[in-house]
């Protein structure tokens, strides 16, 4: 026992993913590589430096990082700013981000116990409790942390606080398992129903993942289920009336809320901070007309007979 | 009489949604075409400066030089009601302005005249860069000159002026502004509400028998006998006279309902005349003859004196029986009911005051300010008090969105939820109302200044967030504002300002000659222990509450000498049955409540020091001096740290930095409470800093939070937010458990809490419930009060680009609801720099 998680944020009051007001907690790593991730910095597994230039104070007036950085040439600096890590040399070791006085270098993840982790989750017990929310953990994929989430989880039964999981389901079962005990909600998304397409986008093909929906939905579990409606991705007719067919036919309808999440541009600083291009860059769209098309997309799941709503909304 | 249990006799649906955020170019909130008329030819109508009040005062106060001051103040207040000119506006249901046109503020020279003569001579407040006031003419602008010249010598300030020593100016607004006490210095103190109930039952004329009563009873022995004689005979002056200004106004109806050829207009001119007879001295028998004594009343107390925040009291609860009766009895409907409340809410807003420069600075806005109407809560027994006028009072504001009345929501265990759901439903509304009070901790706050806990319950809003109790308590809540970041500053460095030097006015009789303005308490560069610091803000707080305090007792010995209140004083039964006049102690419960800003200033200074040079030694004190001394220039490091996120901060749930906040709070509290005051009670201490604290973060040199220079200090009991970032990075929830470590009751003047959140966190039903349980928790917590601006950034910058779009778009400035394109331009960007949060 006694788990460490590897916790990239821990965000309270959150009322997006789940009911109520809840604590998030974000897990790093993730088998996937959406192209559309808003959490680039979830994506690999180790605790790492990232880079916000803006806020650097120049290195001429400060340059605390170069100093205590143990190797030559890993920080980049541009015009006197510190703008990235090169990420072949870096180990992570954080030296950088100890010295920064400034938040210009952020530390991406934190290895943190189930004891601490449920310190800051009890800060907001009554919060919980009059809005009917709780804890969330979400990623990253937190499955690739099973055991720490099942511990924590179930301390969060023990003290009365409601649990949700929000996971790719890219794992294998046995991982989910040892965590599903103790969750009550599960929230996943269907990014595209031809496996094809989903390892274009997403780095991974999807059969895993539709079958693990299978067995949560064989197991009648309390399932909000996600599409993450990304422009000439995965918002055609065909992959729409794909979605609702599975949800449908496998599923069996087990579907408490389809929600539609239409595209943003989030994440965008992160992946600056990262040195990783954003692949989103030339994704221009209509934010009006594309909302319009998107509550067209619920209107068709709702025609079905699935209860689909646009946002993360569960009411109207 | 228990007011719980009331039946419904016609409310508005509950869950009724009325819009989310600030919307641009609405005209018509209101279902009354009546209402959005009179509303729009408000917004439509300039602010002027009108001279007949100063006229008619002036001309009394010669021709009684030789008379005892009550009755000075009873002729003049007699001269101005039988001559100031009567105004019945179109559609108006209502009558009674403050003896000037709607939206002109008259002019108080009782108070003070020397800023008047001073500005128009030198910075006329036409061109002011807000709360701008217009002379009508040049005929008008000497007259007003001559007639103050008179003044000059013979008012409260005057005296006040005579009185101060040089240790108490050296911290006042003659000073360095360390506290200010300009709102009793130059103008009436006000802040308190009437006992409504008992006007509304015995009228005029059941007061004047009452004083003539006790007038006939007097006992020639009683060393006093003169006093109290003048006392009730300047009552009896000024109370014949409101009867026969009322009697004037029914003349005035009758006339104009005689002219008009519209039949509706005239049975409304009629009804008009028939309510303005019955109550000019008899009791209100019906609804609407309840708002008209209440409004005539209200605009009288305003013609006696310019003390602001007015207030309504319980309104729901002492209109109530009216509403009822009439309800019952079928001559109102719910609709007619409604429709009065609202063109009476327009109404509130007509009464303007000419503020001078200085105050206006610590509170921008040209209204008097502060009009707080409170509704809801527990009544006396501990009941829940909500009745079908609670939710018609949201009601009326949600269809009106003006600067007043300033609603606010008693909220307590058992508040239904129906009226959570209303209240909620106003907030997210976007237009600044209601505010939101807990009874859990107001209620022992009135028990920590005496009362009892019957009392304790009735208590009211008075102002922005001070709790009062309507008719027995005279508390000149809002006394003075203390700048707590500028005592950190002797602080730090021996009791000397920062920037002690040459350039400062005060040099050659300060530090030309070896002296320092505050006592040497010791300096961040010789400090042995933190220990040794928090003992040195202890010091600098005794001496500068003692400055403050000292002061506030001569300035509250001048009201009483030279401006007596005998027609204010006549709706307080303890100063009724003693013969004493409200100035002279008269109420059964007086206070004196100065308020502390910038304490989360200061709270991330001491965790800064704390953490920096005694923890981790990061820094020396003496580096930490310097930097501040330097205002950041040449410590570009030690600014990112004190700023970032590595630092401790007040408002993050850390307990580290808010124990600190803790520590301040409580060291406010304690050397303001307890200490007496002139009228025979104690000072009672707020935390809370309206918008004062953009006026005082401009005299304060740079602070060890990672403020620079001139930069606003914290505001209220909120966290710091400077140009180098916002200190509070966990969200609101967060926020809520700070400021809940300390004890709120402990404040017995209130604090205040602003929270914004954007748009979107409150949408939807889910939204809307997630609201109600984020309040329900903080009002758990028990803090005293919080109120909400539920509007982007984006929206406040829009307006700042355009603000003939945005007129009367309402932001909440602390306590305080406001037009935001009227503001400043620092206190525009300070409330765009308060973090917005999103759930």
């Amino acid at each position: 026992m006694a788990q460490q998680g590897n916790v990239f944020n821990i965000q309270r009051f959150t009322i997006h993913d789940g009911p109520g007001m809840r604590t998030e907690l974000f897990l790093k790593g993730c088998p996937l590589r959406c192209e559309w991730c808003s959490n680039p910095e979830s994506w690999t597994s180790s605790v790492q430096p990232g880079v916000y230039k803006t806020k650097c104070i120049s290195q001429k007036k400060c340059g605390m990082c170069k100093e205590e950085c143990p190797k030559e040439d890993v920080l980049q600096f541009v015009r006197g700013k510190l703008t990235s890590i090169d990420r072949s040399k870096c180990t992570n070791c954080l030296a950088c981000y100890q010295a920064c006085p400034s938040d210009a270098i952020k530390q991406w993840g934190k290895w943190m116990s189930v004891d601490e982790c449920m310190k800051e989750i009890k800060k907001d017990l009554g919060y919980y409790e009059r809005s009917g929310g709780g804890v969330t953990v979400s990623g990253g994929e937190p499955l690739l942390q099973s055991d720490f989430v099942a511990e924590l989880f179930s301390r969060c039964k023990d003290e009365g606080i409601q649990t949700c999981l929000e996971s790719t389901f890219c794992t294998e079962w046995e991982e989910a398992e040892k965590v599903l005990p103790y969750t009550d909600i599960v929230i996943s998304d269907l990014k595209h129903m031809s496996s094809e397409v989903h390892r274009k986008y997403t780095g991974v093909t999807n059969e895993r993942i539709l079958d693990n929906l299978k067995r949560l939905a064989d197991g009648h579990r309390e399932l909000i289920l996600r599409i993450p409606v990304i422009p000439g991705v995965n918002d055609d007719r065909e992959n729409i009336e794909a979605a609702a067919d599975f949800i449908i036919r496998e599923l069996k309808g087990n579907v408490r809320t389809l929600q539609l999440l239409s595209f943003m541009r989030l994440g965008e600083e992160k992946y600056q901070s990262l040195g990783i291009p954003y692949k989103m860059e030339h994704v221009k769209i209509n934010r009006k007309s594309f909302q319009k098309h998107v509550e067209e997309l619920a209107d068709y799941f709702n025609s079905r007979g699935i209860h689909c709503l646009v946002g993360t909304k569960e009411k109207q | 009489m228990s007011l719980i249990h009331t039946d419904a006799c016609g409310t508005e649906p509950f869950d009724k949604t009325y819009s989310l955020g600030y919307q641009v170019h609405h005209k018509d909130w209101s279902p009354f075409p009546r209402v959005n008329h009179l509303r729009q030819t408000f917004l439509d109508r300039p602010y002027e400066i009108d001279v007949e009040r100063l006229r008619l005062v002036t001309e009394a106060y010669k021709e009684h030089e030789g008379s005892p001051r009550k009755l000075q103040c009873a002729y003049a207040f007699e001269n101005v009601l039988l001559n100031t000119q009567l105004f019945i506006y179109d559609e108006d249901l209502i009558v009674g302005e403050i003896a000037a046109p709607a939206k002109a503020s008259p002019i108080y020279p009782e108070f003070s005249v020397h800023w008047i003569i001073d500005e128009i001579l030198h910075s006329p407040f036409e061109e002011r860069e807000h709360d701008q006031f217009y002379i009508r003419n040049e005929e008008e602008r000497q007259e007003i000159l001559e007639l103050c010249a008179y003044w000059e010598g013979r008012t409260v300030a005057d005296l006040i002026e005579s009185r101060l020593d040089e240790d108490q100016i050296k911290g006042s607004e003659a000073g360095k502004k360390i506290f200010q006490t300009n709102l009793y210095h130059f103008a009436g103190t006000g802040h308190l509400a009437i006992d409504y109930a008992k006007l509304l039952r015995v009228g005029y004329n059941g007061l004047i028998q009452e004083a003539e009563e006790h007038l006939a009873n007097l006992d020639m022995r009683d060393p006093e006998y003169a006093d109290k004689k003048e006392f009730y005979q300047a009552m009896i002056i000024m109370h014949k006279a409101a009867k026969k200004y009322i009697l004037r106004y029914a003349e005035l109806a009758k006339e104009q309902a005689e002219k008009t050829a519209d039949a509706k207009r005239k049975e409304e001119l009629y009804a008009i005349e028939k309510n303005c007879r019955q109550i000019a001295g008899g009791p209100a028998r019906t609804f609407w003859q309840a708002m008209q004594l209440f409004n005539l009343a209200t605009t009288l107390i305003q013609v006696e004196s310019n003390g602001h925040s007015i207030s309504y009291g319980r309104m729901d609860q002492w209109l109530y029986p009216y509403y009822e009766a009439d309800m019952k009895n079928g001559t109102i409907t719910k609709e007619f009911a409604l429709e009065l409340i609202e063109v009476e809410y327009v109404k509130m807003n007509n009464p303007t005051k000419l503020k001078d420069k200085g105050s206006m600075a610590v509170r921008n806005g040209r209204g008097f300010g502060g009009e707080s109407l409170t509704i809801g809560g527990v009544d006396r027994d501990g009941k829940d008090a909500t009745n079908d006028l609670t939710m018609l009072m949201l009601e009326g504001s949600a269809h009106t969105r003006m600067m007043n009345p300033w609603v606010c929501v008693r909220m307590h265990e058992k508040t239904p939820y129906e009226l959570k759901v209303k209240t909620v439903e106003c907030i997210r509304a976007g237009y600044g109302h209601p505010k939101l009070f807990n009874d859990a901790s107001a209620i022992k706050g009135m028990l920590r200044k005496g009362m009892t806990l019957e009392e304790a319950r009735d208590y009211c809003v008075v102002g922005c967030v001070e709790i009062s109790l309507p008719g027995k308590e005279y508390g000149w809540h809002d006394a003075a504002y203390v700048n707590t970041a500028k005592m950190m500053e002797m602080v730090l460095n021996g009791g000397r300002c920062l920037d002690c030097g040459p350039h400062c006015a005060r040099w050659e009789r300060c530090g030309a000659l070896g002296k320092q303005i505050g006592p040497d308490t010791g300096s961040l560069a010789s400090y042995k222990s933190f220990d040794e610091v928090l003992e040195s803000v202890d010091k600098q707080f005794e001496y500068w509450t003692n400055q403050m305090c000292s002061s506030l007792c001569i300035i509250d010995n001048a009201h009483r000498a030279r401006k007596p209140l005998p027609y204010l004083s006549a709706f307080y039964e303890d100063s009724m049955a003693s013969g004493r006049d409200l100035t002279e102690g008269g109420a059964k419960y007086n206070g004196i409540g100065p308020q502390a800003s910038g304490i989360a200033t200061c709270a991330d200074s001491l965790a800064a020091i704390k953490q920096l040079v005694f923890d981790e030694k990061r820094c020396t004190g003496e580096e930490l001096l310097q930097a501040v001394k330097d205002n950041w220039k040449g410590h570009e490091k030690l600014y990112a740290l004190v700023n970032s996120s590595k630092v401790h901060h007040y408002g993050n749930d850390d307990d580290y930095a808010d124990e600190l906040f803790k520590f301040m709070f409580e060291c406010y509290c304690r050397h303001i409470r307890g200490r007496k005051n002139p009228r025979g009670g104690e000072f009672s201490p707020g935390v809370y800093s309206v918008n004062a604290n953009v006026a005082m973060g401009m005299n304060t040199n740079a602070s060890v939070d990672g403020r620079k220079a001139g930069e606003a200090i914290s505001d209220n009991m909120g966290p710091v937010h400077t140009d180098g970032g916002s200190h509070d990075l966990n969200g609101p929830t967060a926020i809520v458990n700070s400021l809940a470590k300390v004890d709120h009751s402990l404040a017995t003047n209130g604090t205040l809490m602003n929270l914004k959140f954007s748009q979107e966190a409150v949408a939807g039903v889910e939204g809307r419930d997630n609201l109600i349980s984020f309040i329900e928790e903080y009002m758990a917590k028990e803090p005293m009060h919080v109120q909400f601006n539920i509007m982007s950034s984006e929206t406040m910058r829009a307006a700042q680009k355009k603000p003939e779009d945005y007129k009367d778009m309402l932001v909440r400035v602390a306590g305080y609801s406001a037009y935001f394109v009227e503001l400043g331009k620092p206190l525009q960007k300070d409330l765009i720099q308060r973090t917005e949060l999103h759930f």
